[in-house]
């Protein structure tokens, strides 16, 4: 699903990533894990096309990132789901209106819209405050709306870049649930994370970063 | 393109003009004024190259005669003038209806014409010569023929002035030209830079609609309708207000004088719909261009 070939990544003088080969299977569920500055953001980013790589190949599904255009890009992130950390909601829409932006950059009929973001909201507990505002909503559920968004168009990868970096160990735990949740519906999902009490809970593949080296698969 | 995505895009356009409406607001007044500005301009050449075609189409002539004329020559001189192709005798002035025009004209002033021995004024014959099968006659052979008619004094026609006057128009057209230009290069700048405002104020919404996978078309067909409607509206308003000075002014300009010595028109459609198609386009150029500046997503 995810391959990556002698990826480096530098900005300016900095070595953000340094000769990164990794593979990920279509189906796996994946952290992404090290300390503070060892890069992976810059690979979550590289991945899902924000950045692109000073030397190496980046295959998502086959189809490499460095060679593809600009409107391919575009197109493609419709089937990568991507959460940020700090939810990247529109505060002046409505959790419906942000998680039925996505479908609608898509081009969705409004009947479909309508229906798949409810559903998207209804799959991570949240149908009944559809017409709230984000800032209507604790931490938590704000994730919540933005992994309902990343969801809604079924994509084949979800990314997720320290999704509960800002939230406590209980959200933390109902947003993990719900990874895991996509993950079993046969969703690719790679959570980025340095919180090791979230890596010692789980059995889950590690990718271990250090210092923009890949310094453990396991 | 999917046409069923047009709805969405003119509802997001005028979700934006709702959101930034001050900034708009002032765009479109700045944008009325500068096509106000233009429009008067072509409102005033318009009329003004009208009255100089018409005149110029059918230009008349003044035969001034001697007072020894006869009646027989002034009849055989009167039959001259009717056989000219397009010549029409408006007015036959005898020396005491000229010496009475006179009068009148010079008001309080008459008193000079009262201390003359006699009438110095000679007898006239003004003559109006038509196009004929939309052709302007040429006034220089008809002038020649008549001043070596006996009896005629002298031959004026307005052509000197009427060319002094197309030289200035032509002065005119190229001023226009330099105002169009310059407005038009105004009202881009101002279409630019609203967009460019309702553009920053969205940034956020932009860069999130990138990441879950809006095409750069996407993103930017609502600011360029949002920059043809603004384009629209000035043009729109502008014309109607223009119309309306120009209603206002003609109507006055009746009252006060009493009389129209020339006809002052409004500027026919295709002008008009110029100024409103151009108005739309520069809206749109502007668009685009803001859209280019910006866009490094």
């Amino acid at each position: 699903m995810i391959q990556l070939f002698h990826l480096f990544k530098n900005f300016g003088p900095n070595v953000a990533l340094q000769d990164i080969n990794l593979r990920i299977r279509k189906g796996d569920f994946v952290f992404v894990t090290g300390p503070s500055g060892a890069g992976k953001t810059t690979l979550m980013r590289l991945m899902f096309g924000a950045e692109k790589p000073t030397s190496g190949n980046i295959l998502i599904n086959g189809i490499n990132l460095n060679r593809i255009r600009r409107q391919k890009l575009d197109l493609l992130r419709r089937k990568v789901g991507f959460v940020f950390q700090d939810f990247k909601l529109l505060t002046g829409r409505t959790i419906f209106e942000n998680v039925a932006l996505a479908l609608e950059v898509a081009g969705e009929r409004p009947s479909y819209i309508r229906k798949k973001a409810h559903l998207a909201l209804r799959s991570v507990g949240l149908a009944k405050r559809e017409q709230s505002y984000p800032l209507q909503l604790s931490g938590g559920e704000q994730q919540r709306v933005a992994i309902a968004r990343a969801i809604v168009n079924d994509p084949l990868v979800l990314l997720a870049d320290e999704p509960t970096g800002n939230l406590d160990p209980e959200l933390t735990k109902d947003i993990m649930l719900l990874f895991r949740t996509i993950h079993m519906k046969g969703t690719t999902v790679v959570v980025a994370t340095h919180s090791r009490n979230l890596l010692e809970e789980t059995a889950q593949k590690q990718i271990i970063l250090n210092r923009g080296r890949l310094v453990g698969n396991k | 393109m999917k046409l069923r995505l047009i709805p969405y895009f003119v509802k997001q356009a005028f979700q934006n003009v709702r959101k930034n409406r001050l900034v708009h607001i002032v765009g479109i007044s700045t944008m009325i004024i500068s096509l106000l500005i233009f429009g008067t301009f072509l409102l005033l050449f318009y009329n003004l190259d009208n009255w100089i075609h018409g005149w110029g189409n059918s230009f008349s002539m003044s035969i001034y005669l001697q007072e020894e004329m006869d009646p027989g020559t002034k009849k055989e001189l009167l039959e001259l003038i009717r056989n000219f192709p397009g010549a029409k005798i408006e007015k036959i002035i005898s020396k005491e209806q000229a010496y009475k025009d006179l009068l009148r004209a010079l008001g309080k002033d008459a008193i000079v014409l009262k201390g003359l021995p006699r009438n110095p004024l000679p007898a006239s014959i003004e003559v109006v010569f038509e196009p004929v099968n939309g052709e302007r006659p040429d006034p220089w052979p008809i002038k020649a023929k008549l001043e070596t008619f006996r009896g005629v004094q002298e031959v004026q026609y307005s052509e000197e002035w009427l060319n002094r006057f197309k030289g200035l128009m032509k002065v005119f057209r190229l001023t226009g030209f330099i105002i169009g230009g310059l407005l038009s290069l105004g009202v881009l700048f101002i279409v630019t830079n609203t967009i460019k405002l309702t553009l920053y104020s969205r940034e956020e919404e932009i860069a999130i609609m990138k990441l879950v996978g809006a095409t750069d078309w996407f993103v930017k067909i609502p600011f360029l309708i949002e920059g043809t409607f603004q384009g629209m509206v000035s043009g729109f308003i502008s014309l109607l207000v223009l119309y309306s000075g120009y209603a206002l002014l003609s109507a006055k300009k009746a009252e006060i004088l009493g009389l129209a010595i020339l006809d002052f028109v409004f500027v026919p459609a295709p002008y008009f719909l110029t100024i409103f198609l151009v108005s739309a386009g520069l809206g749109l150029v502007g668009g685009f261009i803001a859209l280019g500046r910006f866009f490094k997503i």
